[in-house]
């Protein structure tokens, strides 16, 4: 079967923040497609397909949201796929997509995430639900909530690979700096190593300030089959390979239960279809729910050797050999989770174009930039290398 | 801004998983034993680590070494390693001290599957 290139012809966010303005889930799809429908220079008409990421019922109350949303984005009449993966869901939803795309299926797709994460249930009713989202039998009933297994998931790693309390400073600190760059984002914040430390305790080795929050938003992407992009598009970065993983889902039941093998297993499948290695990765969007979950990431996907070395030596800052969450990630940008994936992907692409927020566009452009999303503790690992094209800015 | 209550009742069947759910409820950490290699899961694994479908239900001691805790706004939970198996499990920690690392299992009641770890001393006292 002959495999066709995929390109990102247009890529969009709305804000991630906690909505106060009335405005709901449909709102914020149609807003970031249309954005990025007009960013590839193509139609409504030209969508072949429709691929929604959203993680649960739960948040929206809207079961079967993909057709629902073919009609609020004046799309009647394409297909429509829901993609679910936890947090990977974004990601998931991209690779569906471009795997469409690259069996001959679709010539363009619309890839949107939502989340209503924020705004729609209270904190704690989210918390409750996030339980589930492991093992609902054995984590979930026993009350078991994601911040105390990421944390320790976070111990197991520290004592077997390092990482410190002052790492854990340092990637909160660094990605919601990031975010202050970005007008988009939910926590721009410069707070320092003692507000963290007099912030409140969460699940130790977590206090709020190392954690993501939820976030309201959405993110689109639209996906052309690269020998149909739109003319004065060649500058669009391409997807050079996705790969993903399972481990799993008891972390007692892993050799390893602090390093994410999943991922690791992920980009190795990636990295192969794309012909790169992660030494040649210049920038990345990494899932950081937490902190610690950045180290983890970092070491998994094999962009250092030693990771808190590398982190003090601001191999991971904007000007850094591979910039990690310029957009501020998780921590910074915000987390509405099923535009998580899609964002980080939309933000890979804008960034290799040389269109994203001015303060944060590197000047030199890298060939390769990452997007990696997960779900679970690393139980669903899903990732994605995109090129910059040869007439990128 | 549309204000709606929602209440869910579930009525869920563990399946394969019942014997369990009832260990559980009973105070007992019913294991799940490999016929293939013998390997013990706790939580138990429908399929093994080594591929084998087929296992044997099997009562460990219920005694366990607490690897990593963590302590916060929802109570304190752990790593931890039940005597007589080969995975781990997390679980939630309850009136254990920090000083201290091994504990034993709770009964849950009501045929939940709340995995908890309590303190030795106060099983023994009880």
């Amino acid at each position: 079967m002959q495999v066709r290139d995929v390109t990102v012809t247009g890529a969009a966010l709305t804000p991630f923040n906690r909505r106060k303005d009335g405005t709901g889930f449909r709102d914020w799809a149609l807003s970031a497609f249309e954005m990025a429908l007009e960013r590839s220079g193509l139609e409504h008409s030209d969508i072949d397909a429709l691929y929604v990421a959203s993680e649960s019922d739960f948040f929206h109350l809207q079961l079967n949201p993909a057709s629902v949303l073919a009609t609020e984005l004046g799309l009647t009449g394409v297909a429509a796929t829901r993609c679910e993966g936890g947090g990977a869901s974004g990601q998931v939803a991209v690779h569906t997509a471009a795997r469409a795309i690259q069996a001959g299926a679709a010539k363009h797709v619309a890839v949107i995430g939502i989340d209503p994460s924020a705004s729609s249930l209270s904190g704690d009713a989210v918390r409750t639900l996030y339980g589930f989202s492991f093992d609902a039998w054995t984590d979930g009933m026993t009350g078991l909530t994601s911040t105390a297994l990421y944390a320790l998931s976070f111990q197991a790693f520290a004592a077997e690979h390092g990482g410190t309390e002052a790492d854990l400073a340092s990637v909160t600190l660094q990605n919601r700096s990031n975010a202050c760059h970005n007008p988009g984002a939910h926590l721009p914040r410069r707070d320092s190593p003692q507000d963290i430390a007099d912030s409140p305790a969460i699940a130790s080795p977590y206090r709020r300030l190392h954690c993501s929050p939820l976030s309201d938003g959405a993110a689109a992407i639209i996906l052309s089959r690269t020998d149909a992009t739109p003319r004065g598009r060649a500058g669009a970065a391409r997807i050079a390979g996705m790969g993903a993983a399972t481990d799993h889902m008891h972390l007692g039941a892993r050799a390893d239960p602090g390093f994410f093998t999943a991922k690791q297993m992920a980009m190795q499948r990636a990295c192969a279809e794309a012909g790169a290695t992660p030494a040649e990765i210049g920038l990345a969007e990494l899932y950081d729910a937490y902190a610690g979950t950045q180290l983890q990431a970092i070491a998994a996907l094999g962009l250092s050797e030693d990771v808190s070395r590398d982190l003090n030596d601001g191999v991971f800052a904007p000007a850094g050999r591979c910039a990690i969450n310029l957009s501020g990630g998780l921590m910074g940008q915000g987390a509405p989770v099923g535009a998580t994936g899609v964002g980080q992907t939309a933000t890979c692409a804008l960034l290799l174009e040389g269109r994203y927020h001015p303060a944060l566009q590197p000047d030199t452009l890298p060939r390769y930039a990452l997007a990696d999303t997960h779900g679970g503790v690393c139980t669903l690992s899903a990732v994605t290398i995109l090129e910059r094209a040869e007439r990128a800015a | 801004m549309i204000s709606h209550h929602l209440g869910l009742d579930y009525a869920l069947n563990p399946g394969w998983m019942a014997p369990y759910v009832a260990g559980l409820s009973a105070g007992k950490a019913r294991a799940r034993r490999c016929q293939s290699c013998a390997a013990t899961s706790f939580p138990p694994l429908r399929v093994c680590t080594c591929g084998c479908l087929e296992g044997d239900w099997t009562d460990l001691p219920g005694t366990a070494q607490v690897l990593f805790r963590t302590t916060g706004l929802d109570g304190d939970f752990g790593l931890v390693h039940f005597d007589g198996a080969n995975t781990k499990t997390t679980l939630r920690l309850q009136a254990i001290p920090a000083t201290e690392t091994r504990g034993i299992i709770a009964a849950s009641g009501d045929n939940l599957p709340v995995l908890r770890l309590t303190a030795l001393a106060e099983e023994r006292d009880g």
